[in-house]
């Protein structure tokens, strides 16, 4: 029997995953505001037979304080589907996953966004589903204020209802018959009328049927009703754990949800973040990891982590001391979690805990030789903690190109990647059903 | 003369389909053929037209475009490097917040050559007035020179040049700033189309004016009120562009394009674009378009070709034909704003700066 393959997706980012990259000597600073430098990097992670690119989102600034936004280059960033637009047809193989919430956007709108990425792409296009947890997001929209963790994910499921029935009703060929009677054939068009607590469509999709019958589902649910919510329509999870055990834990909890919804675990990919630091030798690595990390100003690096935490002022603590105790937060109670059990287990002070966090805000980071990042990665893989990767690069171009030319190389010589994508679409690569066939 | 081209996978004929029977139109290769065709004619802009709201579930024609114009656009922008691309967006369908970010992107992925063309259904004008002004103001969220990239002080921007929107009025309620870079146009260029109902939003706020009209004489009457109700509105002749539509039915042709397409009389209503006919030979054609200019006081036109062959022969015929007399803007200009020589707006807090020294 082939040894099962795992999966790999680039997430990007302007000037790299670590908080400081763009001040880093050899980083291009305007990175952010140029689609060429984006559309290299994704060329890169096709030559790395990657099956995806992801893109962040947030509707909003990152940072209340124009102070402390104008210090970070995430403060600002392309509109994720705008962007994969552009690098869509300046691709051929590579996934295409834009982040886009269902708290400040509607099923129609969306669902035609995406039906348009898929065609541009030829059937590469993903969705990550957020519900969005920011109250400056929520300020952007409404006077009223972010709403309740249980009411965006209602929102959200009825959102997602709404968007696959938009496009399921469209059938392959509804558009231009040869027979010259019509332009559209009635048959295979199954107008959508949903009347629900949050939204009311009536009509049918602008777009001719996706060529892989719909976009990839991702999500990133961490809280019972996000993973529930991933487990019923989901093709993808990301996720962000330290150790091996929370990656299993997290891994074994998603699946044993598939049954419920009638899923076998084939259907499900879940992915962890890695950010790999990476050298020819372990020294080297860990020199360009303590390059990067000096470049984190304390302040940034600490409003960083209070905002995963929900604290309004992290700063009013001293700095070398433990966390605070701290209620549960509305926000993302997984990532709070994560970090108070990441400064309990290594005892870590708010400073030390602000700077390991800010290299990959909270994702598993791995400072090594490219055998030793390939050992880690084969050690989770195999192990039940991890069907792939979300591999985000500390600095672009430059960390996704070393991972390419030397980490992807090892990973195909112990059989656990793939040579050559196995389509053009990324239903195909991912080896995830197609709806409506078996 | 300012020349647009309306991309249509088929052509503006709402029978055009019928002729083309080939669904690799429908597809990106195919709209990026007619693009770069318009591009290396000469045209100043593309535009990429949209219906307002989702396909009624009784209506099964043809559409301006088969997919999310906004997209369309981004997607275009990589692949032809000179022309303007003018994209539509309907109010009703987006968050100011999400269609000034889009746009404000597109514009970075253009690198200067965006233009929203503003879709409202006129049911609420004060709340598309206000529509507008958010947008207007998430765009100016930073000044040209706001990105200072310093890496040693570990400054990205320079806060003093953030303009945060507190945008709270009857309909919308805004924080900001818009979290894209400043637009390389200062703002994307707006357009909008004028289809003689309630337009008072595109005099008060349009740059680039589209008319629209059956005949030629409809046609002068209507920039005749269009440039009185700009001028009442407060704004000078000087700082708009009025481009007005036309279907261009080139002789010899002229005849079994007729008797190919005439006879079906199919209801066009939900064709988002309407355009002035005009038969003759290409030299003709050239004689009553720079005649229509003058007497209507416009700056050119938006080209609908009925069918792809009408394109075709548009560019190869008539458009060397323009060039001949002069009227073909070949220069080097970068930006959409610098094509349609409209000025680059000045961002309010330098103007205020300037005002106050
Ligand atoms: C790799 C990864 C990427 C994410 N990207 C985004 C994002 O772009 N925008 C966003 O609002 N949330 C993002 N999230 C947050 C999740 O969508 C989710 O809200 C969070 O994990 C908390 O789970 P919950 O919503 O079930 O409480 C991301 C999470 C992970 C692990």
């Amino acid at each position: 029997m082939s040894r099962s393959r795992m999966k790999l997706g680039a997430f990007l980012m302007a000037g790299g995953h670590h908080i400081a990259a763009w001040r880093h000597p050899d980083a291009y600073a305007q990175a952010g505001s140029d689609i060429d430098h984006f559309i290299a990097l994704a060329q890169i992670a096709e030559r790395g037979k990657f099956d995806m690119i992801f893109i962040e989102d947030a509707a909003a600034i990152r940072e209340r304080d124009p102070e402390l936004a104008s210090q970070a280059a995430r403060s600002t960033a392309f509109e994720p589907l705008s962007l994969l637009a552009a690098i869509a047809v300046n691709t051929s193989h590579v996934g295409l996953v834009a982040t886009a919430s269902t708290s400040y956007t509607e099923p129609y709108g969306l669902a035609r966004s995406f039906a348009a990425l898929d065609q541009l792409s030829g059937g590469r296009a993903g969705w990550n589903l957020v519900t969005s947890a920011s109250e400056l997001e929520a300020e952007n929209f409404a006077a009223s204020g972010l709403r309740s963790h249980s009411q965006r994910y209602e929102r959200a499921e009825e959102f997602a209802d709404a968007a696959l029935a938009l496009w399921d009703g469209v059938e392959d060929g509804a558009y231009l018959l040869s027979n010259g009677e019509a332009f559209a054939d009635r048959s295979r068009l199954h107008p959508v009328h949903r009347h629900g607590k949050h939204f009311s469509v009536d009509g049918i999709l602008e777009s001719p049927r996706s060529p892989q019958g719909r976009p990839i589902m991702v999500q990133a649910g961490a809280s019972d009703v996000g993973k529930d919510l991933a487990a019923r329509t989901a093709d993808v999870v990301f996720t962000a754990s330290q150790t091996k055990a929370e990656a299993q834990a997290y891994y074994a909890d998603v699946r044993a949800r598939l049954g419920k919804y009638g899923r076998g675990h084939g259907d499900l990919k879940v992915m962890p973040g890695i950010s790999p630091i990476i050298g020819a030798t372990e020294e080297e690595a860990k020199a360009k990891y303590r390059a990067l990390q000096d470049l984190i100003p304390d302040a940034v690096g600490v409003a960083l982590l209070a905002s995963y935490l929900s604290i309004e002022d992290l700063s009013a603590y001293p700095l070398d001391g433990p966390l605070p105790e701290m209620p549960p937060t509305n926000l993302i109670q997984s990532r709070q979690q994560l970090i108070i059990d990441l400064g309990k287990r290594e005892g870590l002070s708010i400073r030390e805990l602000a700077r390991h966090f800010a290299g990959a805000r909270g994702h598993w980071q791995v400072v090594g030789t490219p055998i030793q990042i390939a050992d880690a990665m084969e050690e989770r893989f195999a192990d039940g903690a991890a069907d792939g990767f979300n591999v985000m690069a500390p600095l672009f171009p430059s960390g996704l190109e070393d991972f390419v030319t030397l980490v992807v190389p090892e990973l195909q010589r112990r059989g656990i990647f793939r040579e050559e994508y196995e389509g053009t679409t990324l239903r195909t690569n991912l080896g995830v059903a197609q709806p409506g066939k078996s | 003369m300012l020349l647009g081209y309306a991309l249509s996978p088929f052509g503006h004929h709402p029978d055009a389909w019928r002729q083309a029977r080939d669904g690799r139109l429908l597809g990106f290769d195919a709209l990026l053929d007619q693009v770069s065709a318009a591009e290396t004619a000469g045209f100043d802009f593309v535009l990429l037209a949209d219906r307002v709201g989702l396909r009624p579930v009784d209506d099964l024609s043809s559409v301006a475009v088969p997919f999310e114009p906004t997209l369309l656009a981004s997607a275009l922008a990589t692949r032809v490097k000179r022309i303007g691309i003018v994209a539509a967006a309907v109010t009703a369908q987006h968050e100011p917040y999400n269609l000034a970010r889009r746009f404000a992107s597109l514009d970075l992925i253009t690198k200067g050559r965006a233009g929203w063309m503003v879709v409202a259904d006129g049911a609420d004008a004060a709340r598309e007035r206000e529509y507008v002004d958010v947008v207007k103001t998430l765009w100016d969220s930073f000044e040209d020179d706001a990105f200072v990239y310093d890496k040693v002080a570990g400054r990205f921007f320079d806060p003093s040049k953030m303009h945060i929107a507190h945008h709270s009025r009857t309909h919308f309620s805004v924080r900001g700033p818009l979290n894209v870079n400043r637009s390389p146009q200062g703002r994307p260029v707006m357009a909008h189309l004028l289809d003689g109902g309630n337009d008072t939003l595109a005099f008060e706020t349009g740059e680039l004016l589209l008319l629209q009209a059956r005949a030629a004489e409809d046609l002068v009457r209507t920039a005749g009120r269009t440039i009185k109700a700009i001028e009442s509105a407060g704004r000078r002749r000087e700082d708009i562009r009025i481009l007005a539509s036309i279907g261009p039915v080139i002789a010899s042709a002229a005849q079994d394009m007729n008797e190919r397409l005439e006879l079906s009389g199919e209801d066009r209503t939900a064709q988002p674009l309407l355009a002035t006919r005009l038969l003759g030979t290409p030299r003709m054609i050239v004689d009553q378009l720079q005649e229509l200019k003058a007497v209507a006081d416009l700056d050119g036109f938006t080209i609908l070709p009925p069918t792809l062959e009408m394109g075709q022969r548009f560019v190869a015929d008539v458009v060397p034909e323009f060039r001949q007399r002069g009227l073909i803007n070949d220069g080097s200009d970068a930006t959409l704003r610098d094509r349609l020589r409209l000025a680059r707006p000045v961002h309010p807090a330098v103007s205020l700066r300037e005002v106050s020294r």
